[in-house]
């Protein structure tokens, strides 16, 4: 059961560290807008050949 | 302005995702013969290296590592050059991650049937590849942290997060359930012991289910649903809030596996509140996923992307919620050491990991090689057929846990089991188990078909190995968010947090188990540590993989105390390195075998269990009748076994322990004897393992009792 | 810089506008902010400049908008930062403070209780200091000004209740006599930090906030000579400006700082800074000030000190423009919280005189128990979620208030006072004819170039409707403008005077024909009259219901500043029993409303913003009426749309039933109370029974509040809710 003694603290440790990572993204503005990422992730496709499926277009087979 | 011009990696992606296909058929394969062994226990053809107990942690270990594991690399490198708008980090790094991963699994796919394992669920390889584990994550944090510094994109996308979550989370895990003492080359023994191993093995094996199969994969669903859907996510805003509040509290974990054991009531409870507590931030994704293809569902009859997603999704939904289901008290008194566990497991894995890694796969491999997907039918077949095959692996086991279950705890009115006979429950299991065998294959061939599509698909296109891409870079005050003095404070403020941790751990982690070993003081002053004997036929039991059907945890239950013996108490356990209290009856609780049967009825039942349980679904060890016990090794087992604190004398393995051995060894040949069992050498392998079965649970007797007489009834 | 491009509608538009960097020399890269439909855009000035970049995002189909656009590329968030991070720390200890007290709560028993009860304990405390010490620190800080300047604001319970629960809590885990109450601390933060969050963003609504920032210039037109010794005008950004600075400001414009006049003439309005309506006349050398609006012709500027933003900005709801029921201590919170705050002590008080007579054992659990259980959580929550979800209702259909307290007001309104022109009547759309000999291009340009200087909106319908041919605009000399009577200037040499009847006798043009219709705007050119404009005036739709159902239930007034033509008509609309006044001055207007105040009335005022801020200032709740929203004044509580003005009477009703509402949750979080401290008087309050009160109260009001007032504000017939912006593609 003493084990206890260690992985609570060790989790607690861990969580917090992610506490701090909180601060660091609310401090440099991360989350200031909560909306474009969302819609920027949509528009990555870089101007190369890829091609997508799209729902038109049949595949080959 | 400085305009950057750089280019995606997708040869990474694609080793990754190549892999990812092979050891799917792997390791689906491995789970079919499996699950063929139950009802079907001479398909392993007398060969040790493929009984159902050394080949379960391969299928684990395969399915988990190698598919899911390749699997959530590939997504992650795809989507994380993407979001940062950055190749990564070092291409080094890259196939120093890929052929390291891979050589492990390998390494894995080569030890596991040979038995050398440890035993402990998820975490069942021996120490080298332990090591090797560390080293290659490592390597995969390097990458994906130095991506993430040299960006070009200022937000961190919501699956980045997720992917952080994952990488920090499953280090500390892994190293802190990996903290053994090595008494071999492949042999090692865990630093824990009893209720501190069960404890630290779920609290790993937990938080293992999180971070390894739920945090990336969620990431992963923020990056691939909205992309094949072409629709942002339902709600941005909602899935930061439950990213964060996810993580604020996910950090105790792991009780909820060990309901009425011997844990102390308090930490059950508190398990089973906090699982409860969970579901809200996981259906914050579920239904961020779900919602966010609204006004969408046509799109989803047709894509076949999407028809995987959209599973993915739901299953998910179901396995969160059913996880806090079977973590309340009265549920997991049913279900614990049922197959309703293994349908629970299985509705995750099959349903969320496994579709969601097809989806993404579906949506990859076009994308990769600059072509259409080869064929929409053969994936709308995978995905019945898959789907099919969740149902007909899920459904028969659930009737089958339940069933199992309430068999268990039957009583007739007289005040008797009803089904006295272990077997007698197994039997009524085994329709479910060709059910379930027919699920499996469903699965199997569906995936086939798919590795055939996506495989053609390649085949049709062109590989576009880079991908190139322009950007502007970051400028410095968006790196900053402030100049000067304030800058320097907001840094010095992480820094000193981070320092703090780093300290934190370091101290807990010299300290903390250095005060645990001292401490195990046994609360039952009767238990000693294993004999020399004993430790090896301990350690053969590992090395048959016999934890995976057999359980050594007896519940305070009038069910369990009437059908096993005296309820297991936490004292019992101090010298079991690692524990063995198991997670499945697919045969009986052993924990009070010791003096039930004779050493005779041991030796038929292990060179053929039908023999003594007609019908019986448990494999033959005829291998252990002849091999030898590996006698030479023993001085360094007891050597290790002393480090991790167990009171044998100093120097007791120079000459007192053979002795020792011998002279219990000769014992038992005895007894073999007097039940007309001869030629039986002192120093095969079946006489350790009787010596150890015959010592279970015999600790808190007042003399442990052999029976002489030749009893072969029935359990 | 960033710019406001109303045009991004779409995912393919975030990704054309951070793409610019292809686009143009010298542009590095950008950020689209879609939900404020902004881009910021980094360049390089030594390569191109602010006026290509925008030409840049002109051809790109994103034309900017330039009096929307910001200098600063951080914009001020709706909810503090700070807040969030206390909020964090408060939720973090909170969830974990919570496990740690489960086992407590589940019983420790003896084979592991008292090392790790003595771990969950420590560890619970060390996880409340930064909530009690940080994220309570705002708490603090009120309740410290509230105690010095003598008021019992709700702070001050509040800030008791965190001091009793930490104190208690040390005092058992440092002695072992318990596992304290460090979850139920946690957990109080936390609610009434998500309290003051929903309060800053109800309050900083996106639109609104950007509305009221389009009031002022951002950017001016700054002077200066060229090497060849012409005269140049450049438009450039407020924080480009340096003292020295000639700037030309033009009818209607804000003066940015604080400036000399050195050309043109200068009538100020500072109904901005001051409240008062009446222009103020300046002469050339004489000082101007910032935040005032020049209400002639252009007139050129030396900038005399450093413009400053915090001091435009902060001309909002400052000082001057607070009504004397402003004050917070009347809130509807406050004045429940006084009443509460007292009623806990002598509770208190008398617990501790009680149980020292009958068990002094029970004496201090029962007083630091009232202390705790008393929570004014719910109470805090009540108010700020109720009128918050209110006001979000509101906004949500067009109907902008300033804060909470307008709604308040709003409930007590038992007179309604309307302006006529522009509030009731709309110019919009209307009909222009012209009687009189057809117009040439040249004459139709250059009384298009006179009225183009007036923000009237009869001077916009001219300009509107002027012919396509004369859209150049012509040099104005000498344009002077009263509001409510008309304009003139001089155009090529030619006099034009246009307006009402009286405007042009004023300015010495006789032999005018009688006009007999309102909208009426007359042209009299070198002193002869040339002809009339006629512009229909319609009255908006639904006025005709709006004022039936009001007229049951309020006092109902109508003043204009314009002649009584139309008095008929407007009686068979309000009926017999309202007053109907025209001709009414700006003043008058304020002086009535002070009458029907005196004689008791709650007054509502409905103007259009533009002459009557006086009188919108002076009434209890002033509703600005207007087109578009871009342009009104501050003097204002609440700005509506035009065609939500048919919705007031609904308004009225449904600030009367928000306020039922708060009172309601001031009765559910009462009723926690008594139970809570029912049981701690008794002086057995345990930290489980206060975990399962607090967040149960706090969840139970919140709900509550939000859940009622969206529901009841759907249906109280507000109009449908005003589209999100941005769809998909």
């Amino acid at each position: 059961m003493s084990v206890i003694l260690l992985l609570i603290p060790l989790s607690l440790v861990v969580a917090a560290g992610f506490l701090g990572a909180f601060f660091w993204a609310v401090r440099s503005g991360q989350y200031e807008d909560t909306v474009t990422p969302s819609m920027r992730l949509l528009t990555e496709e870089p101007k190369s050949s890829t091609r997508s499926l799209s729902k038109d277009e049949k595949p080959l087979r | 302005m400085k305009i950057d011009t750089f280019r995606y990696d997708n040869r990474i992606v694609r080793a990754f995702s190549i892999a990812t296909v092979i050891w799917a058929i792997v390791g689906f394969s491995a789970g079919l013969l499996a699950a063929c062994e139950l009802f079907w226990p001479g398909l392993n053809a007398g060969l040790q290296y493929v009984t159902f107990g050394r080949l379960r942690p391969l299928h684990t270990n395969a399915v988990i590592f190698a598919f899911v594991g390749n699997g959530m690399f590939a997504g992650i490198y795809y989507s994380l050059q993407r979001l940062c708008k950055a190749r990564l980090f070092c291409d080094g790094v890259s196939w120093f991650h890929f052929w390291g991963w891979n050589a492990i699994i390998v390494a894995a796919a080569i030890t596991l049937p040979l038995g050398f394992t440890t035993s402990k669920e998820y975490a069942e390889l021996e120490w080298p590849i332990d090591i090797a584990i560390a080293v290659v994550w490592v390597a995969f944090a390097i990458n994906v942290f130095g991506t993430i510094w040299k960006r070009r994109e200022k937000h961190l996308y919501v699956a980045i997060w997720f992917y952080i979550a994952t990488v920090l989370t499953v280090a500390v895990l892994h190293i802190g359930n990996s903290i053994e003492m090595p008494a071999g080359i492949l042999k090692s023994y865990p630093v824990y012991a009893g209720v501190q191993d069960a404890l630290v093995q779920w609290w790993y094996g937990h938080n293992a289910v999180a971070f390894f199969l739920t945090t990336p994969f969620l990431g992963l669903m923020y990056y691939f649903l909205p992309k094949a859907a072409n629709r942002p996510v339902f709600s941005y805003r909602l899935s930061i809030i439950h990213f964060w509040s996810l993580i604020f509290i996910y950090i105790w974990a792991g009780p909820h596996h060990l309901l009425y054991t011997a844990l102390p009531d308090w930490a059950q409870s508190l398990g089973m509140v906090f699982s409860v507590m969970l579901v809200a931030p996981s259906w914050g994704g579920m239904l961020n996923g779900l919602l966010t293809l609204r006004g969408a569902w046509d799109k989803v009859r047709q894509d076949p992307v999407l028809k995987f997603m959209v599973v993915a999704v739901t299953a998910y939904g179901m396995a969160t919620l059913e996880g806090p289901l079977l973590s309340i008290k009265s549920v997991n008194a049913l279900s614990h050491y049922t197959d309703w566990t293994i349908a629970h497991v299985h509705t995750g894995a099959l349903g969320w990991n496994g579709f969601l890694i097809f989806s993404m796969l579906y949506w990859l491999f076009p994308r990769l090689w600059n072509t259409r997907l080869y064929s929409l039918k053969l994936a709308n077949w995978h995905f019945w057929l898959g789907l099919l095959g969740i149902m007909f692996y899920a459904i028969p086991m659930y009737w089958a846990g339940v069933t199992q279950g309430l068999m268990w705890k039957e009583f007739t009115p007289d005040g008797f089991l009803r089904y006295p006979n272990f077997l007698e429950t197994v039997l009524q299991l085994v329709p479910m188990y060709r059910l379930r065998a027919v699920g499996g294959t469903l699965y199997l061939v569906g995936s086939c078909i798919g590795a055939y599509n996506l495989y053609r698909t390649a085949k049709s296109g062109v590989f576009e190995g880079d991908t190139e891409v322009q950007a502007a870079p970051l400028s410095e005050d968006t790196h900053a968010p402030a100049t000067g003095h304030r800058w320097l404070e907001s840094k010095a403020g992480l820094l000193t947090v981070l320092a703090v941790i780093a300290v934190l751990i370091g101290g807990l982690v010299e300290i903390v188990p250095l005060y645990l070993i001292r401490s195990n003081v046994p609360t039952i002053a009767s238990v000693k540590p294993y004999t020399p004997l004993e430790v090896l036929g301990r350690d053969l039991y590992i090395r048959e993989g016999c934890v995976g059907c057999h359980s050594q945890m007896i519940r305070p239950f009038r069910s369990e105390t009437e059908r096993y013996g005296d309820y297991s108490k936490a004292g019992e356990f101090v010298f079991d390195h690692p524990f063995l209290w198991g997670s499945k009856r697919t045969g009986p609780d052993l924990h009070r075998v010791g003096g039930k049967y004779p050493d005779a009825w041991h030796y038929n039942h292990m060179e053929n269990p039908s023999s003594m349980s007609p019908g019986s679904i448990m494999p033959a060890y005829p291998w252990m009748l002849t091999q030898k016990l590996d006698i030479p090794s023993l001085p360094a087992r007891l050597r290790a076994l002393r480090k991790v604190g167990v009171p044998y004398p100093e120097g007791y393995e120079r000459d007192a322990a053979l002795k020792d051995l011998k002279a219990q060894a000769a014992k038992i040949v005895a007894n073999l004897q007097f039940n007309s069992i001869t030629n039986v050498a002192p120093d095969t392998e079946i006489v350790g393992l009787i010596a150890y079965l015959q010592r279970l649970g015999t600790d808190i007797k007042t003399a442990p009792t052999t029976a002489a007489v030749a009893e072969t009834s029935n359990p | 810089m960033t710019f406001a491009v109303p045009a991004i509608h779409c995912v393919a538009c975030v990704w054309l506008l951070e793409q610019v960097f292809r686009f143009g020399e010298g542009v590095g890269s950008s950020t689209v902010d879609f939900a404020q439909k902004r881009v910021s855009i980094r360049f390089d000035p030594r390569r191109t400049t602010l006026a290509r970049v925008a030409g840049l995002l002109d051809s790109l189909g994103y034309a900017p908008d330039l009096r929307l656009s910001d200098l600063d590329r951080t914009s001020v968030p709706a909810v503090s930062r700070r807040l969030w991070l206390q909020l964090g720390v408060a939720g973090f200890a909170f969830g974990n403070t919570m496990l740690f007290s489960l086992p407590g709560y589940f019983g420790l028993d003896a084979f592991s209780g008292p090392a790790f009860r003595n771990l969950f304990g420590i560890l619970s405390l060390l996880l409340s200091l930064p909530v009690v010490t940080w994220s309570a620190a705002d708490y603090w800080r009120a309740a410290w000004v509230g105690l010095k300047h003598r008021r019992l604001s709700l702070e001050v319970p509040i800030a008791a209740g965190i001091l009793a629960l930490f104190g208690q809590s040390v005092v058992e885990v440092v002695t072992g006599s318990g596992e304290g109450y460090f979850d139920s601390l946690a957990g109080l933060l936390f609610f009434l930090l998500t309290g003051r969050v929903f309060q800053q963003k109800a309050f900083g609504r996106l639109t609104f906030d950007r509305d009221y920032r389009s009031f002022f210039p951002l950017s001016v037109l700054r002077l200066s000579s060229d090497p060849a010794g012409l005269e140049r005008e450049e438009r450039v950004g407020l924080d480009r400006l340096e003292v020295g600075n000639r700037l030309r400001i033009r009818n209607g414009e804000l003066i940015p700082a604080d400036a000399r006049l050195v050309g043109g003439e200068a009538l100020i309005d500072y109904s901005f800074v001051t409240g008062e309506s009446e222009p103020v006349r300046r002469h050339i050398g004489e000082l101007l000030y910032a935040g005032g609006s020049q209400t002639a012709g252009a007139i050129e500027i030396e900038i005399t000190k450093p413009v400053s933003q915090c001091y435009l900005t902060s001309l909002w709801n400052q000082e001057a423009f607070r009504k004397d029921r402003d004050d917070t201590a009347d809130s509807i919170t406050n004045r429940y919280s006084v009443r509460f705050t007292w009623t806990i002590l002598a509770l208190a008080v008398g617990a501790v005189a009680f149980w020292g007579w009958r068990d002094p054992s029970r004496a201090i659990p029962a007083f630091v128990g009232i202390l705790i259980v008393a929570c004014p959580c719910a109470l805090a929550l009540a108010a700020p979620y109720t009128l918050g979800t209110a006001l979000r209702v509101l906004g949500r259909r067009g109907i902008f208030l300033r804060n909470t307290q307008v709604l308040e007001s709003l409930a007590e309104v038992d007179a309604v006072v309307f302006d006529k022109t522009g509030t009731l009547t709309t110019a919009q759309g209307g009909e222009v004819v012209f009687r009189g000999a057809p117009l040439a291009i040249s004459e139709w340009t250059a009384i298009r170039s006179v009225v183009a200087q007036s923000s009237h909106p009869l001077s916009r319908r001219l300009a509107e409707a002027s012919p396509v041919e004369a859209s150049g605009t012509a040099r104005v000399e000498g344009f002077r403008e009263v509001l409510g009577l008309g304009v003139e200037g001089r155009v090529d040499g030619n006099r034009w005077v246009l307006g009402s009847v009286r405007w042009l006798h004023q300015n010495g043009i006789e032999d005018l024909p009688e006009t007999g219709e309102t909208g009426s705007v007359l042209v009299a050119c070198n002193g002869i009259h040339r002809g009339t404009f006629v512009v229909s005036n319609s009255l908006r739709g639904e006025v005709g219901k709006l004022v039936s159902d009001l007229r049951s239930s309020h006092e109902l007034s109508l003043l204009s500043g314009d002649n009584n033509r139309e008095r008929w008509r407007f009686r068979t609309v309000f009926g017999d029993s309202a007053t109907l006044a025209f001709d009414r001055t700006p003043i008058q207007k304020l002086e009535f409303i002070q009458d029907r105040q005196n004689s008791g009335r709650t007054v509502m005022m409905v103007g259009d913003g533009l002459n009557d801020s006086g009188a919108l200032r002076q009434s209890d709740v002033g509703v600005a009426v207007v087109e578009r929203i871009g342009a009104f004044s501050p003097a204002s509580d609440v700005i509506l749309e035009a065609t939500r003005l048919p919705r007031l009477a609904e308004v009225l009703r449904f600030s009367r039933t928000t306020v039922a509402l708060v009172r309601a949750s001031f009765v559910i979080s009462t009723l926690y109370n008594v139970v809570g401290l029912s049981i701690a008087a008794s002086g057995r309050l345990s930290p489980v029974v206060c975990a399962i009160l607090m967040p149960l109260s706090s969840v139970t009001v919140v709900a509550f509040a939000v859940g009622s007032v969206e529901w009841r504000g759907r249906r109280a017939g507000l109009g449908p809710a005003l589209g999100k912006g941005g769809g998909h593609p």
